[in-house]
C-alpha cells in the first residue's frame, strides 16, 4: 500500500469559521459536497495519496475549527506542517480581513519558517462576491503565497489547489527532506587532496 | 600497443591480441584513459597564464584506477580551470607549435605559487598527469620498474599524440620524486629529478647550481644564451620574543574562593591555551636576475634578504591548538554516549542516606503533627522542610559528594536567584514574581540582541535568559571543571529535587516564560514550563478555595492530613528523588486527587440543573432556578434573544490544557489513528468536545435561560444569520436564525448543548489535571540519564556557544568568521529541528564552532604580534590591519615595500630580537650550528656580530633558458632547473627539452 510513496506531507487548513474549510477538504478527498457539513470541533484529519510529477506523496491533512475559542487549542497542531491552506470566503469581507491574524498565528506556532502557504478564495459559485480576484492576488503576492479561487461546491480549483501546493512543497528543498547539502569550510591548510597535499610551500 | 588498428590494414590480415603482455595491456589502458579524458591533440594555442593565476584560479583533478597486472595505480589529471578555452583558435596555429607545458616552463608569471601541487611549483605547468601507486601499494623503487613505467608513458604519449606531460611517481611517497615526459611535434621534454638528504657543498650556492645547469644542457653554442634566475629565500621565525603566550586560562578555582556569584556560571570560556600561530615564514624573492648581476658563491653572497625586492609572508598555524570553548563543547558532547543512569553513576552512597533524610524530615513532620498551639500556615511548613533539606545537603558533603557544597550552592543560587530573596525576606513573601526577567547580560545594540534572542527559535533551544539555558551552562561547566559525569548526575538530582520542592510548595519555577509550553523550545524547557503551568493552576485553585473556604474548620485539614500519611509512602516508593518530598506536600493540595472541584454540587442542585435543562429543551420560558454564576463580562451590549433587557454575558471558562510537544505528538497520533471514516471523524469530534461542552456549561451558568442561538452568537457568530425582513406593518426588522449547519438535527453542537448542564467553570470537572501532569513531568525528569540530559541541553549549549562566538567576533570583525558562524548556525538549526538529530552531524557542528574559535584566537594572536590595537594609530595602522587580516585569510601575503615597509620593519624587528635571544644566550648547539651554511659565509644585514636573520630555512633557485638541444642546429627549446636547498633536503628538478626531428 505504501509502495512508491516518496514522502508524507503534513498540510493544514485554516481560516475563519464557515468559510468552507471542511468542504474543500471533503471535495478533495472524497469528491463530494455536503451542504450540511457540520461545524468542525477542534481538529479533523484526512489522508489522501496523490501523485505529482510522477512522485507519489501521502498527504495528512489537518482541518481545523475556525471559531475564536478553538484557537487556543488548534495551533498546537500546526507543528511540523510543511504546507498550509489559508481559506477565506469571497462573499464575506470579514473573513478576508482576518487573514492577517491567521498569518500571525502561523508565524507564532509554526515550527518551520519555510513552509509553503496557499491562499484560497472559496465559494466563487455564489453570486454576491464582496471580494474580487485582484484583492486576493495582491494579498498573496504581499505575503509570498500561492493563490487560487475555488468552489468546493462546483469543484472548481480544488484539486488544482492541493496539487499545486504539494508540487511546491516537493520543489522546496529541505522541506520534505531532512538532509541539506553543500557547506563552505573555513579556509584551511588541508583544502587540497592529492599526493602532494596542496600546501606546497617550500618548508 | 597493437590496440590501435591501422585503418589501412588489409582485410585478410588477422590481428592477434591473444598474446598481449601485461605491459601492452597497461599501455593501451593508459591510452584509453587519455582518450576518455579528451587529452589528445595539440594543447598549444592558449595564452600564457596571468600573473598570480595559479593561486587565484581553481585547480581541479580527475582520477582513475588502472592496473598493471594486479598492481594498482591511479592516474590523476591535474589542471587549472580556465574560463576561456580558445579551442577555436587552435586550427589556425602552426602545426609544430610547442606543447603548452613547454611554453609554461619559461613563463615567469607564476613562480613560487603559494599554494599548488609541487610539480606546478617545480615546473610551472598548468596541466599534467601523474601515475602513482595506488593506496596500500608499495612504492616503485627498483630502477627497472621505474624505467618500465617511463617507457609505458613514453609509448602511450607517442601513440595517442597527447601533449600533456605525464609523470610517474617513484620512490617512497614522502620523497615526492617524479619522473616524466612531455611530447610535442618533433620535440620532447624529459623531467628528471635528483633528491638527496644533504646539500653537496659544491652546489650550495648559485654558482655551483649554474654549473650543473650548463653542463646538463650541454649547449655547444658560445656564448651561451642568457640564463634567467629567480631566487627565493625563506626564513622561519618560531620564537616570538616580545609576546607572551599562553593567555591565562580563566582561574576557576578562584571563583570558588571568595565571592561566588552566579555570573561566572553564566559564561562559557573562550580562547586558545597555546599560541595558535606557531611560525612565521618570510620569503624574500629576487624574481628576475641574470647571471653575473649577483654573486653567490662559497665565499661571498650578494643576497641580503633586506635588499630583496619582494617580500611575502605566510604564517604557520598550530594544528589543533587547545581552545577552551571547543574543549568544553566536545567534553559535553561526549556525555551523549554515556549509558549509565544517575543511580549507577552516583552509586549507592547517596541513596543509602535515605534513612538519615527521613529522620530529618520526620522530625519536621512530628513537629507538625504535635498538637500545636500555634496555627501553622502552609508556608511555615515548607520552610521547615526546606531547612531539613538543607541539612541533608550538608550530610551528603561528608560522604564526598561529587560536587562540593560550595560549588553546588553557588550553582543553585545562580539557577534559582529567587531562592536568595526567599532566604532574606520571610518565606511568606509572594513568589509570583518568579517570572521576572533575570539580569540581562551583554551590552550590544538592540537589533543584535533581538536576533540573538530569537536564536532559540532557530536552534530549538531556550531563551538565553531562561532557567533551561542557565542549567545547560551549569551542566557544561560542572562537567568540565567540577567532576565530570558524576557531578553532573549529582547536580541533576538536586535540580529535580528542587523542581519537586517547588511543585509541592506552590513556588513557581523561576526564569520561565509564563503560559503554555513554547513549542519552539527544546522539550526539556517545555516540560519545565508545563510544570509551571501546573503550579500556577494549583495555586490559583488553592487561592479560590481558601477564599471560599474562608476559614473552614481545621479538622477538615487534619483529616486530609491523615490521608496524606496514608498515601505518602506509596508515592515515595514510586521514584527515587521523590522520597524526601512527599511529607512536604502542601495540605491543601491533597484533594487534587479527586476529579471534581472541591465545591461539589449537592444532589439537589444537580436535580435542579437537570430540570432546568429539560425546561430549556422544551423551549419554555426562562426558568429562574438559579442565579447567574461565573460571569466574566457582558458581550458587547448584546442581550439574550428571549429578552431585550438581559445582557448576554461571556462566562468565565476553563483554560484548555497546555501541552508539550511529546504529549501533542501522542494526541495527534491518537486522533489520526481514528482514521478518516465518518465514525472516526465523529469520535474525534467527540473526544475534542470536552472543551466545547465545558464552555457551554459555563455559558449556561452565566446566562440563565439562554438558548443555543445565544451561545452561537458568542461562540461562532457567523453561524447566526441575521436577515432584514419587513413585517406586515412595513417596519424593517432584523430576524436571525441559526445557520443551516447548526440546525441539522443531531449535529454535535446541538447535541452538546442539550447535554450541557448549567455549571460555572470553577465547579466543573477539570479539563486539565495539574496534579497528574505535574507528577508526569517530575517523573520524566527523574528518569533522565545524564546522557539524556546532555541531549536535552545540547541545543542550549550550542546556542550559548554561538552567542559567545558572535560576541568575540564582534571585537575582531573578521568577515570570514561572520559567515562561518552563520553557516554553523544554519547547519545546527537543520540538525536540531530534526526530531532525532544525527550524532555525526552534530559532531560536525561542534567542530565547525571550534574551528571558528580557533580562527578568532589566531586573529588575536597575530594582532598582538603586529602590535595592532596598541593605541598609536598612524597611517600605517590601517595598512597593517589589512595586512594582518590578509594573513589569516590568504595562504601568502605580499609585504608592501618589502623590508622597508611598515609591516616589513616589524617583521625585521621580530627576527632581530629572536636572533639576539637565540645567539646571545645559546641553549644548545643546534641553535647556532650553521644550518644552510649561508650565515657562515657572510653576516647578513650587518649589525654587531649577530646577523639580523637566521640562516634561511630553505633556498629555492630557478634557472631558465632557451637553447638548441641536442645539436647546435636543433630548435631552441625551453630548459629549466628548479633547485631546492634545505637543511635536510637537496632537490634538483630539471626539465630538459630536445629536438627529436634532426638527431
Amino acid at each position: 500500500m505504501e509502495e512508491g510513496i516518496l514522502t508524507t506531507l503534513k498540510i493544514l487548513i485554516i481560516g475563519e469559521s464557515g468559510v468552507g474549510k471542511s468542504s474543500l477538504l471533503l471535495r478533495f478527498t472524497d469528491d463530494t459536497f455536503d451542504p450540511d457539513q457540520t461545524a468542525t470541533i477542534g481538529v479533523d484529519f484526512k489522508v489522501k495519496t496523490i501523485s505529482v510529477d510522477g512522485n507519489k506523496a501521502k498527504l495528512a491533512i489537518w482541518d481545523t475549527a475556525g471559531q475564536e475559542r478553538f484557537r487556543t487549542l488548534t495551533p498546537s497542531y500546526y507543528r511540523g506542517a510543511q504546507g498550509v491552506i489559508l481559506v477565506y470566503d469571497v462573499t464575506r469581507r470579514d473573513t478576508f480581513t482576518k487573514l492577517d491574524n491567521w498569518l500571525n498565528e502561523l508565524e507564532t506556532y509554526c515550527t518551520r519558517n519555510d513552509l509553503v502557504k496557499m491562499l484560497v478564495g472559496n465559494k466563487i459559485d455564489k453570486e454576491n462576491h464582496e471580494l474580487d480576484r485582484n484583492e486576493g492576488l495582491k494579498f498573496a503576492r504581499k505575503h509570498s503565497m500561492l493563490f487560487i479561487e475555488a468552489s468546493a461546491k462546483t469543484r472548481d480549483g480544488v484539486q488544482c489547489a492541493f496539487e499545486e501546493l504539494v508540487e511546491k512543497i516537493i520543489q522546496t528543498p529541505g522541506l520534505w527532506q531532512s538532509e541539506g547539502h553543500g557547506r563552505v569550510h573555513l579556509t584551511d591548510e588541508d583544502a587540497g587532496g592529492g599526493s602532494c597535499g596542496g600546501y606546497c610551500s617550500l618548508v | 600497443m597493437a590496440a590501435d588498428s591501422d585503418p589501412e590494414t588489409e582485410v585478410f590480415e588477422i590481428t592477434d591480441f591473444t598474446t598481449a603482455s601485461e605491459w601492452e595491456r597497461f599501455v593501451s589502458r593508459v591510452e584509453e584513459v587519455l582518450n576518455d579524458w579528451k587529452l589528445i591533440g595539440s594543447s598549444a594555442g592558449r595564452s600564457s597564464p596571468e600573473k598570480g593565476e595559479y593561486t587565484s584560479g581553481t585547480w581541479e583533478e580527475k582520477s582513475q584506477e588502472i592496473n598493471f597486472a594486479d598492481f594498482k595505480f591511479s592516474i590523476i589529471h591535474h589542471y587549472l580551470k580556465q574560463e576561456s578555452d580558445k579551442s577555436d583558435l587552435k586550427e589556425e596555429l602552426e602545426e609544430d607549435a610547442f606543447p603548452l607545458a613547454m611554453q609554461d616552463l619559461l613563463c615567469m608569471n607564476n613562480d613560487f605559487p603559494p599554494r599548488a601541487h609541487c610539480l606546478v611549483r617545480w615546473y610551472g605547468m598548468r596541466e599534467f598527469l601523474v601515475i602513482s601507486p595506488g593506496a596500500n601499494c608499495e612504492a616503485i623503487i627498483s630502477e627497472s620498474k621505474c624505467n618500465l613505467l617511463l617507457s609505458s608513458v613514453s609509448i602511450s604519449l607517442a601513440n595517442s599524440g597527447c601533449q600533456v606531460p605525464m609523470f610517474v611517481q617513484i620512490q617512497q611517497k614522502w620523497r615526492r620524486m617524479y619522473a616524466g615526459e612531455c611530447q610535442g611535434p618533433g620535440v620532447r621534454t624529459d623531467f628528471e629529478m635528483v633528491h638527496l638528504r644533504k646539500v653537496p657543498s659544491q652546489y650550495n650556492h648559485l654558482s655551483g647550481l649554474l654549473d650543473i645547469f650548463k653542463s646538463k644542457i650541454g649547449c655547444p653554442l658560445t656564448p651561451l644564451p642568457p640564463i634567467t634566475i629567480a631566487i627565493r629565500f625563506t626564513y622561519v621565525l618560531q620564537d616570538w620574543q616580545q609576546y607572551s603566550w599562553p593567555q591565562q586560562p580563566p582561574d576557576f578555582d578562584a571563583l570558588l574562593g571568595g565571592e561566588v556569584g552566579g555570573v561566572e556560571f553564566g559564561k562559557l570560556p573562550f580562547g586558545a591555551c597555546e599560541d595558535p600561530i606557531s611560525e612565521l615564514h618570510l620569503a624574500t624573492t629576487w624574481p628576475h636576475l641574470t647571471e653575473g648581476i649577483v654573486v653567490d658563491n662559497d665565499v661571498y653572497s650578494d643576497l641580503d634578504p633586506l635588499q630583496a625586492p619582494h617580500w611575502s609572508v605566510r604564517v604557520r598555524k598550530a594544528d589543533n591548538p587547545q581552545c577552551l570553548l571547543g574543549d568544553f563543547l566536545n567534553e559535553f558532547f561526549k556525555l551523549c554516549c554515556r549509558k549509565e543512569s544517575t543511580e549507577e553513576i552516583l552509586g549507592r552512597g547517596l541513596t543509602e542516606e535515605e534513612g538519615k533524610e527521613n529522620n530529618d524530615l520526620s522530625a519536621a513532620l512530628s513537629k507538625l503533627t504535635e498538637p500545636a498551639a500555634v496555627p501553622m500556615s502552609k508556608l511555615s511548613v515548607s520552610s521547615m522542610v526546606h531547612s531539613a533539606r538543607k541539612r541533608i545537603r550538608r550530610h551528603r558533603r561528608v560522604d564526598e559528594s561529587p560536587l562540593s557544597t560550595d560549588v553546588l550552592n553557588s550553582i543553585l543560587l545562580y539557577l534559582f536567584p529567587d531562592a536568595a530573596v526567599e532566604k532574606s525576606s520571610s518565606p511568606a513573601s509572594d513568589n509570583s514574581d518568579g517570572r521576572a526577567a533575570p539580569p540581562n547580560t551583554g551590552s550590544r545594540n538592540e537589533h543584535d540582541k533581538d536576533s540573538d534572542y530569537n536564536l532559540f527559535n532557530q536552534l530549538k533551544s531556550a531563551p538565553s535568559d531562561s532557567l533551561t539555558y542557565r542549567l545547560a551552562l551549569c551542566v557544561c561547566l560542572v562537567n568540565f571543571y567540577h567532576g565530570g559525569v558524576r557531578a553532573l548526575a549529582h547536580l541533576w538530582q538536586e535540580f529535580v529535587l528542587e523542581m519537586r520542592y517547588r511543585w509541592e510548595n506552590n513556588y513557581l519555577v523561576y526564569g520561565l516564560a509564563s503560559g503554555a509550553p513554547d513549542l519552539r523550545c527544546c522539550l526539556l524547557h517545555q516540560k519545565l514550563q508545563m510544570l509551571n503551568c501546573c503550579i500556577e493552576r494549583k495555586r490559583a485553585r488553592d487561592e479560590t478555595r481558601k477564599a471560599s473556604d474562608n476559614g473552614r474548620e481545621r479538622e477538615r485539614t487534619l483529616s486530609s492530613g491523615g490521608e496524606n500519611g496514608r498515601r505518602g509512602p506509596e508515592s515515595a516508593a514510586g521514584s527515587g528523588p521523590a522520597r524526601e518530598a512527599s511529607p512536604g506536600k502542601s495540605w491543601d493540595s491533597w484533594s487534587d486527587s479527586e476529579d471534581e472541584f472541591f465545591e461539589c454540587l449537592s444532589d439537589q442542585e444537580e436535580a435542579a440543573a437537570g430540570k432546568e435543562g429539560e425546561a430549556e429543551k422544551g423551549g419554555a420560558g426562562p426558568s429562574r432556578a438559579k442565579p447567574p454564576d461565573g460571569r466574566l463580562h457582558p458581550h458587547s451590549n448584546m442581550t439574550l434573544l428571549h429578552s431585550s433587557t438581559e445582557l448576554l454575558y461571556v462566562p468565565i471558562t476553563q483554560e484548555p490544557a497546555p501541552m508539550t510537544e511529546d504529549l501533542l505528538e501522542e494526541q495527534s497520533e491518537v486522533l489520526a489513528r481514528l482514521g478518516t471514516s465518518a465514525e472516526g471523524a465523529h469520535l474525534r469530534a467527540r473526544m475534542q468536545s470536552a472543551c466545547l461542552l465545558s464552555d457551554m456549561e459555563s455559558f449556561k451558568a452565566a446566562n440563565p435561560g439562554c438558548a443555543l442561538e445565544d451561545f452561537v452568537r458568542w461562540y461562532s457568530p457567523r453561524d447566526y444569520v441575521e436577515e432584514e425582513v419587513v413585517d406586515e406593518t412595513g417596519t424593517a426588522l432584523l430576524r436571525g436564525e441559526l445557520s443551516a449547519r447548526m440546525k441539522i438535527p443531531g449535529n454535535m453542537w446541538a447535541e452538546a448543548w442539550e447535554t450541557a448542564r448549567s455549571v460555572p467553570a470553577r465547579r466543573q470537572k477539570r479539563l486539565f489535571d495539574d496534579t497528574k501532569e505535574a507528577e508526569k513531568v517530575l517523573h520524566y525528569l527523574s528518569v533522565q540519564k545524564p546522557a539524556d540530559l546532555t541531549r536535552h541541553l545540547l541545543p542550549c549549549i550550542l546556542h550559548a556557544a554561538v552567542l559567545k562566538l558572535k560576541e568575540e567576533e564582534s571585537v575582531e570583525d573578521i568577515p570570514s568568521v561572520k559567515k562561518a558562524i552563520q553557516q554553523a548556525t544554519s547547519h545546527a538549526s537543520k540538525q536540531l529541528r530534526h526530531p532525532s538529530p544525527d550524532h555525526k552531524k552534530l559532531e560536525e557542528v561542534i567542530s565547525q564552532l571550534a574551528a571558528v574559535e580557533t580562527v578568532i584566537a589566531r586573529a588575536r594572536s597575530l594582532k598582538a604580534k603586529f602590535g595592532i590595537g596598541k593605541a598609536e594609530a598612524g597611517e600605517d595602522s590601517d595598512d597593517l590591519e589589512k595586512f594582518v587580516s590578509a594573513l589569516l585569510e590568504e595562504p601568502e601575503v605580499a609585504v608592501l615595500g618589502a623590508g622597508r615597509g611598515p609591516a616589513g620593519s616589524i617583521i625585521h624587528k621580530l627576527f632581530v630580537s629572536a636572533q639576539r635571544a637565540a645567539l646571545l644566550a645559546p641553549l644548545d648547539d643546534d641553535l647556532v650550528r650553521p644550518g644552510g651554511g649561508v650565515e657562515d659565509r657572510k653576516p647578513v644585514g650587518g649589525g654587531l656580530n649577530v646577523p639580523d636573520f637566521p640562516p634561511p630555512a630553505g633556498r629555492e633557485i630557478l634557472l631558465r633558458t632557451c637553447v638548441p638541444r641536442p645539436a647546435p642546429y636543433s630548435k631552441a627549446l625551453p630548459q629549466r632547473l628548479f633547485c631546492v636547498l634545505m637543511r635536510e633536503e637537496f632537490r634538483l628538478g630539471g626539465a630538459f627539452s630536445s629536438d627529436t626531428s634532426f638527431f
